[in-house]
Protein backbone atom coordinates (compact mmCIF):
# COMPACT_ATOMS: atom_id res chain seq x y z
CA UNK A 1 0.00 0.00 0.00
CA UNK A 2 2.16 3.11 -0.98
CA UNK A 3 0.76 6.36 -1.85
CA UNK A 4 2.13 9.54 -3.71
CA UNK A 5 5.50 7.45 -5.75
CA UNK A 6 3.37 7.06 -9.09
CA UNK A 7 1.19 8.81 -11.40
CA UNK A 8 -2.31 7.94 -12.29
CA UNK A 9 -3.58 10.35 -15.54
CA UNK A 10 -7.43 9.93 -16.06
CA UNK A 11 -9.89 10.94 -18.30
CA UNK A 12 -12.96 12.45 -16.85
CA UNK A 13 -16.25 13.38 -18.31
CA UNK A 14 -17.75 15.20 -14.84
CA UNK A 15 -17.51 13.06 -12.41
CA UNK A 16 -17.13 9.98 -14.16
CA UNK A 17 -13.87 8.20 -15.24
CA UNK A 18 -13.67 7.68 -18.83
CA UNK A 19 -9.86 6.64 -19.31
CA UNK A 20 -7.13 6.24 -16.96
CA UNK A 21 -2.99 5.83 -17.82
CA UNK A 22 -0.93 4.89 -14.73
CA UNK A 23 2.43 6.12 -15.23
CA UNK A 24 4.97 4.75 -12.84
CA UNK A 25 8.68 4.27 -13.30
CA UNK A 26 9.59 7.12 -10.25
CA UNK A 27 10.69 4.70 -7.80
CA UNK A 28 13.07 2.42 -10.50
CA UNK A 29 15.93 1.56 -9.37
CA UNK A 30 17.77 -0.39 -11.96
CA UNK A 31 17.57 -3.22 -9.27
CA UNK A 32 17.81 -5.97 -12.15
CA UNK A 33 20.81 -4.14 -13.94
CA UNK A 34 22.43 -3.79 -10.50
CA UNK A 35 22.07 -7.61 -9.94
CA UNK A 36 24.80 -8.07 -13.16
CA UNK A 37 27.01 -6.64 -10.93
CA UNK A 38 26.77 -8.31 -7.71
CA UNK A 39 27.86 -11.71 -5.93
CA UNK A 40 25.06 -13.90 -5.61
CA UNK A 41 24.82 -13.53 -1.87
CA UNK A 42 24.85 -9.86 -2.03
CA UNK A 43 21.87 -9.33 -4.21
CA UNK A 44 20.03 -10.45 -1.29
CA UNK A 45 20.53 -6.59 0.22
CA UNK A 46 18.72 -5.90 -2.97
CA UNK A 47 15.87 -8.06 -2.84
CA UNK A 48 14.78 -6.92 0.53
CA UNK A 49 14.80 -3.31 -1.01
CA UNK A 50 12.58 -4.37 -3.93
CA UNK A 51 9.30 -4.79 -1.82
CA UNK A 52 10.00 -2.93 1.33
CA UNK A 53 6.39 -4.37 2.90
CA UNK A 54 7.51 -8.06 1.68
CA UNK A 55 11.15 -7.83 1.88
CA UNK A 56 11.39 -11.76 2.87
CA UNK A 57 8.98 -12.75 0.30
CA UNK A 58 11.53 -11.57 -2.36
CA UNK A 59 14.72 -12.84 -1.00
CA UNK A 60 13.34 -16.40 -1.00
CA UNK A 61 11.91 -15.35 -4.67
CA UNK A 62 15.51 -14.97 -5.38
CA UNK A 63 16.94 -17.48 -3.54
CA UNK A 64 14.67 -20.31 -4.88
CA UNK A 65 15.81 -19.28 -8.75
CA UNK A 66 19.48 -18.71 -7.67
CA UNK A 67 19.33 -22.14 -5.80
CA UNK A 68 18.06 -23.81 -9.14
CA UNK A 69 20.71 -21.83 -11.25
CA UNK A 70 23.62 -22.87 -9.29
CA UNK A 71 21.84 -26.56 -8.26
CA UNK A 72 22.19 -26.22 -4.37
CA UNK A 73 19.76 -27.38 -2.23
CA UNK A 74 18.29 -26.14 1.61
CA UNK A 75 18.42 -28.51 4.51
CA UNK A 76 14.81 -28.85 5.66
CA UNK A 77 15.16 -26.73 8.56
CA UNK A 78 15.87 -23.97 6.27
CA UNK A 79 13.03 -24.75 4.42
CA UNK A 80 10.85 -24.39 7.05
CA UNK A 81 12.28 -21.37 8.51
CA UNK A 82 11.86 -19.59 5.03
CA UNK A 83 8.27 -20.62 4.78
CA UNK A 84 7.90 -19.46 8.37
CA UNK A 85 9.28 -16.16 7.49
CA UNK A 86 6.54 -15.87 4.32
CA UNK A 87 3.55 -16.21 6.14
CA UNK A 88 4.74 -13.76 8.69
CA UNK A 89 5.18 -11.63 5.94
CA UNK A 90 2.09 -12.11 4.30
CA UNK A 91 0.44 -11.50 7.96
CA UNK A 92 2.57 -8.27 8.20
CA UNK A 93 2.05 -7.37 4.85
CA UNK A 94 -1.97 -7.30 4.93
CA UNK A 95 -2.02 -6.36 8.27
CA UNK A 96 -0.24 -2.90 6.82
CA UNK A 97 -2.73 -3.07 3.68
CA UNK A 98 -5.63 -3.27 5.68
CA UNK A 99 -4.21 -0.48 8.20
CA UNK A 100 -3.39 1.76 5.62
CA UNK A 101 -6.73 1.21 3.03
CA UNK A 102 -9.14 1.09 5.99
CA UNK A 103 -8.39 4.56 7.21
CA UNK A 104 -8.43 6.32 3.09
CA UNK A 105 -12.09 5.11 2.98
CA UNK A 106 -12.62 6.88 6.17
CA UNK A 107 -12.77 4.98 9.77
CA UNK A 108 -9.67 5.56 11.67
CA UNK A 109 -8.95 3.39 14.27
CA UNK A 110 -8.19 0.28 11.68
CA UNK A 111 -5.26 2.21 10.86
CA UNK A 112 -4.25 2.20 14.91
CA UNK A 113 -4.97 -1.37 15.66
CA UNK A 114 -2.81 -2.69 12.47
CA UNK A 115 0.15 -0.47 12.93
CA UNK A 116 0.07 -1.73 16.69
CA UNK A 117 -0.16 -5.46 15.79
CA UNK A 118 2.17 -5.46 12.51
CA UNK A 119 4.77 -4.22 15.33
CA UNK A 120 4.38 -7.53 17.04
CA UNK A 121 4.98 -9.23 14.36
CA UNK A 122 8.40 -7.07 13.34
CA UNK A 123 9.27 -7.70 16.82
CA UNK A 124 9.45 -11.40 15.96
CA UNK A 125 11.21 -10.72 12.74
CA UNK A 126 13.67 -8.24 14.51
CA UNK A 127 14.13 -11.11 17.42
CA UNK A 128 15.94 -13.67 14.59
CA UNK A 129 16.76 -11.51 11.84
CA UNK A 130 18.12 -8.47 13.70
CA UNK A 131 15.99 -6.38 11.61
CA UNK A 132 12.06 -4.99 11.29
CA UNK A 133 11.99 -4.33 7.72
CA UNK A 134 15.02 -5.18 5.14
CA UNK A 135 16.06 -8.44 6.58
CA UNK A 136 19.01 -9.53 4.82
CA UNK A 137 18.09 -13.23 6.30
CA UNK A 138 18.35 -15.58 3.25
CA UNK A 139 21.06 -17.25 1.82
CA UNK A 140 22.14 -19.45 -1.30
CA UNK A 141 22.14 -22.95 0.21
CA UNK A 142 19.67 -22.03 3.76
CA UNK A 143 19.20 -19.45 5.96
CA UNK A 144 21.41 -17.19 8.18
CA UNK A 145 20.78 -18.17 11.57
CA UNK A 146 18.20 -20.64 13.25
CA UNK A 147 15.78 -18.61 15.48
CA UNK A 148 16.77 -18.02 18.70
CA UNK A 149 15.82 -19.91 22.24
CA UNK A 150 11.94 -19.50 23.08
CA UNK A 151 10.99 -18.00 19.65
CA UNK A 152 8.38 -20.97 19.10
CA UNK A 153 6.73 -19.87 22.01
CA UNK A 154 6.46 -15.78 21.88
CA UNK A 155 5.67 -16.94 18.26
CA UNK A 156 2.84 -18.91 18.98
CA UNK A 157 1.53 -16.02 21.75
CA UNK A 158 1.15 -13.27 19.17
CA UNK A 159 -0.81 -16.29 16.92
CA UNK A 160 -2.60 -16.86 19.59
CA UNK A 161 -3.28 -12.68 19.88
CA UNK A 162 -3.86 -12.36 15.76
CA UNK A 163 -6.57 -15.30 16.53
CA UNK A 164 -8.82 -12.65 18.93
CA UNK A 165 -7.54 -9.48 16.91
CA UNK A 166 -8.68 -10.50 12.70
CA UNK A 167 -12.47 -11.05 13.76
CA UNK A 168 -12.32 -8.01 15.69
CA UNK A 169 -10.73 -6.54 12.37
CA UNK A 170 -13.68 -7.82 10.41
CA UNK A 171 -16.17 -6.68 12.73
CA UNK A 172 -14.68 -2.69 12.37
CA UNK A 173 -15.42 -3.05 8.95
CA UNK A 174 -18.56 -5.30 8.85
CA UNK A 175 -20.26 -3.12 10.95
CA UNK A 176 -19.27 0.10 9.60
CA UNK A 177 -21.81 1.61 6.66
CA UNK A 178 -19.50 4.16 5.59
CA UNK A 179 -16.87 0.72 4.44
CA UNK A 180 -19.54 -1.18 2.94
CA UNK A 181 -21.07 1.70 0.77
CA UNK A 182 -17.36 2.77 -0.17
CA UNK A 183 -16.40 -0.92 -1.15
CA UNK A 184 -18.94 -2.98 -2.34
CA UNK A 185 -19.62 -3.26 -6.30
CA UNK A 186 -16.77 -0.81 -6.68
CA UNK A 187 -13.88 -1.91 -8.83
CA UNK A 188 -15.47 -4.63 -10.52
CA UNK A 189 -13.37 -7.16 -12.67
CA UNK A 190 -14.82 -10.49 -13.55
CA UNK A 191 -12.67 -13.50 -13.63
CA UNK A 192 -12.75 -14.03 -17.62
CA UNK A 193 -11.31 -9.88 -17.24
CA UNK A 194 -8.80 -10.75 -14.88
CA UNK A 195 -7.27 -14.51 -17.01
CA UNK A 196 -6.35 -12.08 -19.64
CA UNK A 197 -4.93 -9.02 -18.02
CA UNK A 198 -2.90 -11.10 -16.47
CA UNK A 199 -4.35 -10.22 -12.86
CA UNK A 200 -2.67 -12.42 -9.92
CA UNK A 201 -2.65 -12.94 -6.21
CA UNK A 202 -5.82 -11.22 -3.71
CA UNK A 203 -7.63 -9.55 -7.22
CA UNK A 204 -7.79 -12.92 -9.01
CA UNK A 205 -9.25 -14.93 -5.91
CA UNK A 206 -11.57 -12.50 -5.20
CA UNK A 207 -12.91 -13.03 -8.67
CA UNK A 208 -13.63 -16.55 -7.60
CA UNK A 209 -10.61 -18.33 -9.23
CA UNK A 210 -8.86 -20.62 -7.01
CA UNK A 211 -5.68 -19.80 -8.19
CA UNK A 212 -2.44 -19.95 -5.61
CA UNK A 213 0.71 -21.23 -6.62
CA UNK A 214 1.63 -22.27 -2.82
CA UNK A 215 -1.26 -25.46 -3.63
CA UNK A 216 -0.52 -25.05 -7.37
CA UNK A 217 2.79 -25.58 -8.04
CA UNK A 218 4.32 -26.07 -4.67
CA UNK A 219 7.50 -24.62 -3.61
CA UNK A 220 9.46 -25.13 -0.52
CA UNK A 221 7.86 -27.04 2.19
CA UNK A 222 4.23 -26.69 1.12
CA UNK A 223 3.14 -29.47 -0.16
CA UNK A 224 3.47 -30.84 4.05
CA UNK A 225 1.49 -27.84 5.29
CA UNK A 226 -2.46 -27.87 5.57
CA UNK A 227 -4.03 -24.64 4.53
CA UNK A 228 -7.04 -23.48 2.49
CA UNK A 229 -7.12 -21.21 -0.78
CA UNK A 230 -8.32 -17.95 0.38
CA UNK A 231 -11.62 -17.30 -2.40
CA UNK A 232 -14.89 -15.22 -2.90
CA UNK A 233 -17.48 -14.60 -5.33
CA UNK A 234 -17.52 -10.59 -5.47
CA UNK A 235 -14.69 -9.41 -7.99
CA UNK A 236 -14.89 -6.29 -6.12
CA UNK A 237 -13.34 -4.16 -3.44
CA UNK A 238 -15.17 -6.31 -0.70
CA UNK A 239 -14.06 -8.82 -2.03
CA UNK A 240 -10.68 -8.49 -2.24
CA UNK A 241 -10.84 -7.27 1.31
CA UNK A 242 -12.47 -10.67 2.52
CA UNK A 243 -10.13 -12.80 0.71
CA UNK A 244 -6.99 -10.90 2.97
CA UNK A 245 -9.17 -11.59 6.17
CA UNK A 246 -9.30 -14.78 5.14
CA UNK A 247 -5.68 -15.12 3.84
CA UNK A 248 -4.32 -14.15 7.25
CA UNK A 249 -6.31 -16.82 9.10
CA UNK A 250 -4.90 -19.21 6.81
CA UNK A 251 -1.30 -17.89 7.60
CA UNK A 252 -1.73 -18.32 11.32
CA UNK A 253 -3.02 -21.58 10.64
CA UNK A 254 0.43 -22.24 8.69
CA UNK A 255 2.51 -20.81 11.11
CA UNK A 256 1.45 -23.09 13.86
CA UNK A 257 2.13 -26.21 11.75
CA UNK A 258 5.70 -24.51 11.04
CA UNK A 259 6.73 -23.93 14.69
CA UNK A 260 5.63 -27.36 15.95
CA UNK A 261 7.45 -28.82 13.37
CA UNK A 262 10.85 -26.43 14.35
CA UNK A 263 9.98 -27.76 17.74
CA UNK A 264 10.63 -31.13 17.08
CA UNK A 265 13.52 -31.09 14.43
CA UNK A 266 16.04 -29.75 15.20
CA UNK A 267 19.05 -29.59 12.55
CA UNK A 268 21.50 -27.48 9.89
CA UNK A 269 20.23 -24.23 8.51
CA UNK A 270 22.55 -24.18 5.96
CA UNK A 271 23.77 -26.46 3.29
CA UNK A 272 27.10 -27.55 3.92
CA UNK A 273 28.76 -27.46 0.22
CA UNK A 274 27.82 -23.77 -0.51
CA UNK A 275 30.41 -21.41 -2.98
CA UNK A 276 31.19 -19.16 -0.79
CA UNK A 277 31.42 -16.37 -3.30
CA UNK A 278 34.12 -14.35 -2.06
CA UNK A 279 37.97 -13.66 -3.36
CA UNK A 280 38.85 -10.89 -6.30
CA UNK A 281 36.31 -8.09 -7.29
CA UNK A 282 34.48 -9.52 -10.55
CA UNK A 283 35.57 -8.64 -14.31
CA UNK A 284 32.24 -7.64 -16.28
CA UNK A 285 29.90 -10.10 -17.24
CA UNK A 286 30.12 -12.58 -20.32
CA UNK A 287 34.04 -12.42 -20.24
CA UNK A 288 34.89 -16.03 -21.52
CA UNK A 289 38.13 -16.63 -19.96
CA UNK A 290 36.72 -15.45 -16.28
CA UNK A 291 33.66 -18.18 -17.03
CA UNK A 292 36.21 -21.33 -17.67
CA UNK A 293 38.58 -20.29 -14.82
CA UNK A 294 36.03 -20.18 -12.07
CA UNK A 295 33.79 -23.09 -13.58
CA UNK A 296 30.56 -22.77 -11.36
CA UNK A 297 27.89 -24.73 -13.28
CA UNK A 298 26.32 -23.04 -15.80
CA UNK A 299 22.70 -23.22 -15.70
CA UNK A 300 18.99 -21.11 -15.48
CA UNK A 301 17.15 -20.99 -12.15
CA UNK A 302 13.16 -19.89 -12.24
CA UNK A 303 10.97 -19.53 -9.18
CA UNK A 304 7.73 -18.41 -9.10
CA UNK A 305 5.47 -18.12 -5.63
CA UNK A 306 2.60 -16.26 -4.00
CA UNK A 307 3.86 -12.98 -2.81
CA UNK A 308 1.05 -11.21 -0.61
CA UNK A 309 0.67 -9.42 -3.58
CA UNK A 310 0.21 -11.92 -6.10
CA UNK A 311 2.39 -14.59 -8.06
CA UNK A 312 5.78 -13.13 -8.63
CA UNK A 313 8.69 -14.89 -10.62
CA UNK A 314 12.10 -14.06 -10.65
CA UNK A 315 14.53 -15.95 -13.93
CA UNK A 316 18.34 -16.17 -13.43
CA UNK A 317 20.84 -17.02 -15.51
CA UNK A 318 24.02 -18.21 -14.16
CA UNK A 319 26.88 -17.97 -16.97
CA UNK A 320 29.51 -19.61 -14.58
CA UNK A 321 29.92 -16.37 -13.04
CA UNK A 322 29.87 -15.34 -9.48
CA UNK A 323 27.36 -12.92 -10.11
CA UNK A 324 23.90 -13.44 -12.29
CA UNK A 325 24.27 -12.87 -15.98
CA UNK A 326 20.79 -12.13 -16.14
CA UNK A 327 18.34 -11.54 -13.42
CA UNK A 328 14.66 -11.47 -14.16
CA UNK A 329 11.85 -10.16 -11.55
CA UNK A 330 7.96 -10.20 -12.48
CA UNK A 331 6.26 -8.14 -10.12
CA UNK A 332 2.28 -9.14 -9.44
CA UNK A 333 1.45 -5.25 -8.70
CA UNK A 334 3.11 -4.27 -11.96
CA UNK A 335 0.69 -6.32 -14.08
CA UNK A 336 -1.71 -5.41 -11.49
CA UNK A 337 -1.79 -1.68 -11.74
CA UNK A 338 -1.26 -1.69 -15.76
CA UNK A 339 -4.62 -3.06 -16.02
CA UNK A 340 -5.95 -0.47 -14.28
CA UNK A 341 -7.73 1.21 -16.68
CA UNK A 342 -10.29 -2.36 -16.94
CA UNK A 343 -11.61 -1.61 -13.57
CA UNK A 344 -11.31 2.16 -13.23
CA UNK A 345 -13.43 3.30 -16.20
CA UNK A 346 -17.36 3.69 -15.53
CA UNK A 347 -16.48 4.57 -11.74
CA UNK A 348 -16.59 7.76 -9.89
CA UNK A 349 -13.15 10.51 -9.11
CA UNK A 350 -14.07 9.76 -5.75
CA UNK A 351 -14.02 5.96 -5.85
CA UNK A 352 -9.99 6.14 -7.17
CA UNK A 353 -8.86 5.64 -3.53
CA UNK A 354 -10.67 2.78 -2.59
CA UNK A 355 -10.22 1.00 -5.91
CA UNK A 356 -6.34 1.41 -5.98
CA UNK A 357 -6.29 0.51 -2.53
CA UNK A 358 -7.84 -2.58 -3.08
CA UNK A 359 -5.13 -3.24 -5.46
CA UNK A 360 -2.47 -3.11 -2.56
CA UNK A 361 -0.26 -1.19 -4.59
CA UNK A 362 3.71 -0.96 -3.64
CA UNK A 363 5.41 0.82 -5.83
CA UNK A 364 8.95 -0.54 -4.85
CA UNK A 365 8.31 -3.92 -6.81
CA UNK A 366 6.31 -2.75 -9.55
CA UNK A 367 9.50 -0.36 -10.43
CA UNK A 368 12.36 -2.20 -9.21
CA UNK B 1 16.01 -36.68 -27.90
CA UNK B 2 14.10 -34.16 -25.53
CA UNK B 3 12.57 -36.06 -22.77
CA UNK B 4 8.92 -36.49 -22.88
CA UNK B 5 6.29 -34.49 -20.54
CA UNK B 6 3.28 -36.77 -20.00
CA UNK B 7 0.72 -33.79 -19.61
CA UNK B 8 1.86 -32.40 -22.93
CA UNK B 9 1.76 -35.50 -24.59
CA UNK B 10 -1.10 -34.10 -27.21
CA UNK B 11 0.20 -30.66 -27.58
CA UNK B 12 4.06 -31.09 -28.21
CA UNK B 13 3.77 -32.99 -31.20
CA UNK B 14 0.35 -30.99 -32.14
CA UNK B 15 1.97 -27.69 -32.08
CA UNK B 16 5.26 -29.40 -34.22
CA UNK B 17 3.05 -30.75 -36.53
CA UNK B 18 1.13 -27.25 -36.72
CA UNK B 19 4.41 -25.04 -36.89
CA UNK B 20 7.14 -28.02 -38.60
CA UNK B 21 9.26 -25.56 -39.41
CA UNK B 22 9.31 -22.59 -36.54
CA UNK B 23 8.83 -24.60 -33.75
CA UNK B 24 12.09 -26.83 -32.01
CA UNK B 25 11.21 -28.73 -28.81
CA UNK B 26 14.43 -27.96 -26.89
CA UNK B 27 15.62 -30.60 -23.85
CA UNK B 28 12.79 -29.63 -20.88
CA UNK B 29 14.30 -28.17 -17.41
CA UNK B 30 12.62 -29.51 -14.18
CA UNK B 31 10.69 -26.24 -13.55
CA UNK B 32 9.18 -25.90 -16.71
CA UNK B 33 6.56 -28.20 -18.44
CA UNK B 34 8.07 -27.44 -22.08
CA UNK B 35 10.34 -25.10 -23.62
CA UNK B 36 10.20 -24.52 -27.23
CA UNK B 37 12.38 -22.41 -29.68
CA UNK B 38 10.01 -19.88 -31.85
CA UNK B 39 11.29 -18.18 -35.14
CA UNK B 40 10.25 -14.78 -34.51
CA UNK B 41 7.34 -14.50 -37.25
CA UNK B 42 5.31 -16.50 -36.08
CA UNK B 43 5.73 -16.22 -32.57
CA UNK B 44 1.93 -14.50 -32.56
CA UNK B 45 0.38 -17.52 -34.42
CA UNK B 46 2.25 -20.25 -31.98
CA UNK B 47 1.09 -17.86 -28.69
CA UNK B 48 -2.81 -18.29 -30.17
CA UNK B 49 -2.11 -21.94 -30.54
CA UNK B 50 -0.99 -22.38 -27.37
CA UNK B 51 -3.67 -20.58 -25.89
CA UNK B 52 -6.59 -21.78 -27.37
CA UNK B 53 -5.48 -25.70 -27.96
CA UNK B 54 -2.92 -25.97 -25.04
CA UNK B 55 -5.28 -23.84 -22.40
CA UNK B 56 -2.82 -21.61 -21.53
CA UNK B 57 -4.81 -19.05 -20.43
CA UNK B 58 -2.09 -16.35 -18.47
CA UNK B 59 0.74 -14.95 -19.78
CA UNK B 60 2.77 -14.41 -16.90
CA UNK B 61 5.82 -12.89 -18.15
CA UNK B 62 7.76 -11.33 -21.26
CA UNK B 63 11.49 -10.98 -20.83
CA UNK B 64 14.74 -10.76 -22.87
CA UNK B 65 18.13 -11.40 -22.59
CA UNK B 66 21.33 -9.21 -24.01
CA UNK B 67 23.33 -12.47 -25.20
CA UNK B 68 25.71 -9.36 -26.72
CA UNK B 69 25.70 -11.49 -30.20
CA UNK B 70 21.82 -11.89 -30.08
CA UNK B 71 19.29 -11.15 -28.31
CA UNK B 72 16.94 -13.51 -26.82
CA UNK B 73 12.81 -12.85 -25.89
CA UNK B 74 11.49 -15.09 -23.38
CA UNK B 75 7.95 -15.89 -23.18
CA UNK B 76 6.48 -17.33 -19.91
CA UNK B 77 3.11 -19.07 -20.18
CA UNK B 78 1.34 -20.71 -17.02
CA UNK B 79 -1.97 -23.22 -17.72
CA UNK B 80 -4.15 -23.13 -14.59
CA UNK B 81 -5.84 -27.11 -15.80
CA UNK B 82 -1.87 -28.65 -16.56
CA UNK B 83 -0.73 -26.19 -13.25
CA UNK B 84 3.00 -25.54 -14.89
CA UNK B 85 5.16 -22.88 -17.09
CA UNK B 86 5.99 -23.34 -20.51
CA UNK B 87 8.64 -21.25 -21.75
CA UNK B 88 8.92 -19.75 -25.02
CA UNK B 89 12.29 -18.79 -26.52
CA UNK B 90 13.00 -16.82 -29.69
CA UNK B 91 16.44 -15.62 -30.83
CA UNK B 92 16.52 -12.26 -32.44
CA UNK B 93 19.61 -10.44 -34.01
CA UNK B 94 21.21 -7.21 -31.80
CA UNK B 95 20.44 -5.09 -34.00
CA UNK B 96 16.99 -3.57 -34.88
CA UNK B 97 15.40 -6.49 -33.26
CA UNK B 98 11.41 -6.88 -33.88
CA UNK B 99 9.03 -9.60 -33.22
CA UNK B 100 5.27 -9.40 -33.53
CA UNK B 101 3.40 -8.38 -30.06
CA UNK B 102 0.97 -10.68 -28.32
CA UNK B 103 -0.47 -7.97 -27.06
CA UNK B 104 -3.78 -9.37 -28.63
CA UNK B 105 -3.55 -12.13 -27.44
CA UNK B 106 -3.27 -11.67 -24.22
CA UNK B 107 -3.77 -8.05 -22.66
CA UNK B 108 -1.78 -8.71 -19.45
CA UNK B 109 1.13 -8.76 -21.93
CA UNK B 110 0.95 -5.15 -22.64
CA UNK B 111 3.39 -3.76 -19.98
CA UNK B 112 5.83 -6.88 -20.25
CA UNK B 113 6.46 -5.69 -23.71
CA UNK B 114 6.68 -2.07 -22.95
CA UNK B 115 8.98 -2.56 -20.53
CA UNK B 116 11.56 -5.53 -22.69
CA UNK B 117 11.36 -2.69 -25.23
CA UNK B 118 12.59 0.27 -22.16
CA UNK B 119 15.10 -2.21 -20.76
CA UNK B 120 16.29 -3.83 -24.04
CA UNK B 121 15.42 -2.00 -26.62
CA UNK B 122 13.09 -4.82 -29.18
CA UNK B 123 10.73 -3.75 -31.12
CA UNK B 124 6.86 -5.11 -30.82
CA UNK B 125 5.25 -5.19 -33.96
CA UNK B 126 1.54 -4.62 -33.87
CA UNK B 127 1.81 -3.26 -29.86
CA UNK B 128 -1.24 -0.46 -29.19
CA UNK B 129 1.24 1.76 -27.18
CA UNK B 130 4.71 1.21 -27.76
CA UNK B 131 5.92 3.79 -24.45
CA UNK B 132 8.85 3.57 -22.15
CA UNK B 133 7.31 2.58 -18.69
CA UNK B 134 10.19 2.78 -16.30
CA UNK B 135 12.82 4.85 -17.81
CA UNK B 136 11.64 8.44 -18.80
CA UNK B 137 10.17 9.05 -22.77
CA UNK B 138 13.02 10.63 -24.46
CA UNK B 139 16.15 8.62 -22.86
CA UNK B 140 18.23 7.43 -25.39
CA UNK B 141 19.93 4.27 -24.14
CA UNK B 142 18.44 0.38 -22.88
CA UNK B 143 19.78 0.15 -19.51
CA UNK B 144 19.69 -3.86 -19.72
CA UNK B 145 22.13 -4.34 -22.83
CA UNK B 146 25.70 -5.34 -21.67
CA UNK B 147 26.87 -2.59 -23.88
CA UNK B 148 25.44 -0.46 -21.36
CA UNK B 149 28.32 0.01 -18.69
CA UNK B 150 27.78 0.32 -14.78
CA UNK B 151 30.02 2.00 -13.34
CA UNK B 152 31.22 0.45 -10.19
CA UNK B 153 31.04 3.00 -7.13
CA UNK B 154 35.41 2.86 -6.79
CA UNK B 155 35.63 3.67 -10.44
CA UNK B 156 33.79 6.97 -9.76
CA UNK B 157 35.65 7.71 -6.50
CA UNK B 158 39.18 7.55 -8.45
CA UNK B 159 37.41 9.42 -11.14
CA UNK B 160 36.51 11.87 -9.15
CA UNK B 161 39.67 12.16 -7.02
CA UNK B 162 41.75 13.02 -10.66
CA UNK B 163 39.06 15.95 -11.46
Amino acid sequence: MTHGLWNLRIKVDGELIVDADPEIGYLHRGIEKICEYRRYNEVVTLMDRTCYVAGIAWEQLYIMAAEGALGLSPPARAEYIRVLSQELQRLSSHIMWYAAYVQDIGLMTPFLYGMRDRDLILDLFQSYTGARMTYEFMRVGGVRNDVPVGFTDRCRKVMDWLDQRIPEYEKVCDNSTIFLDRTKGIGILKAKECLNDGITGPMLRAAGVARDIRRDRPYSVYPELDFDIALYDEPDCYGRYRVRMEEMKQSVRIVRQVLDWLDRNPGPVLAEKVPRFVGTPSPPPGKETYVERRGYPKGRGFSSMEEPHGEAMAYIINEGAEHPYRAKLRSPVFVNIAASKDYLVGYRVSDIPAIMGSVDVCVGESDR
Amino acid sequence: MPEENPPLRPLIPGITAQFPQDVTVLPRRKDMLAVLKVTPARVAEVAKYLRDVGSFEHCALVSGVDWVDHLEVLYHLWSDSLKGYIELTVDLPSEDPHVPSVTEIWRGANWHERETWDMLGVRFDGHPDLRRVLMPEGYQFHPLRKSFELHEPEELEVKARHV
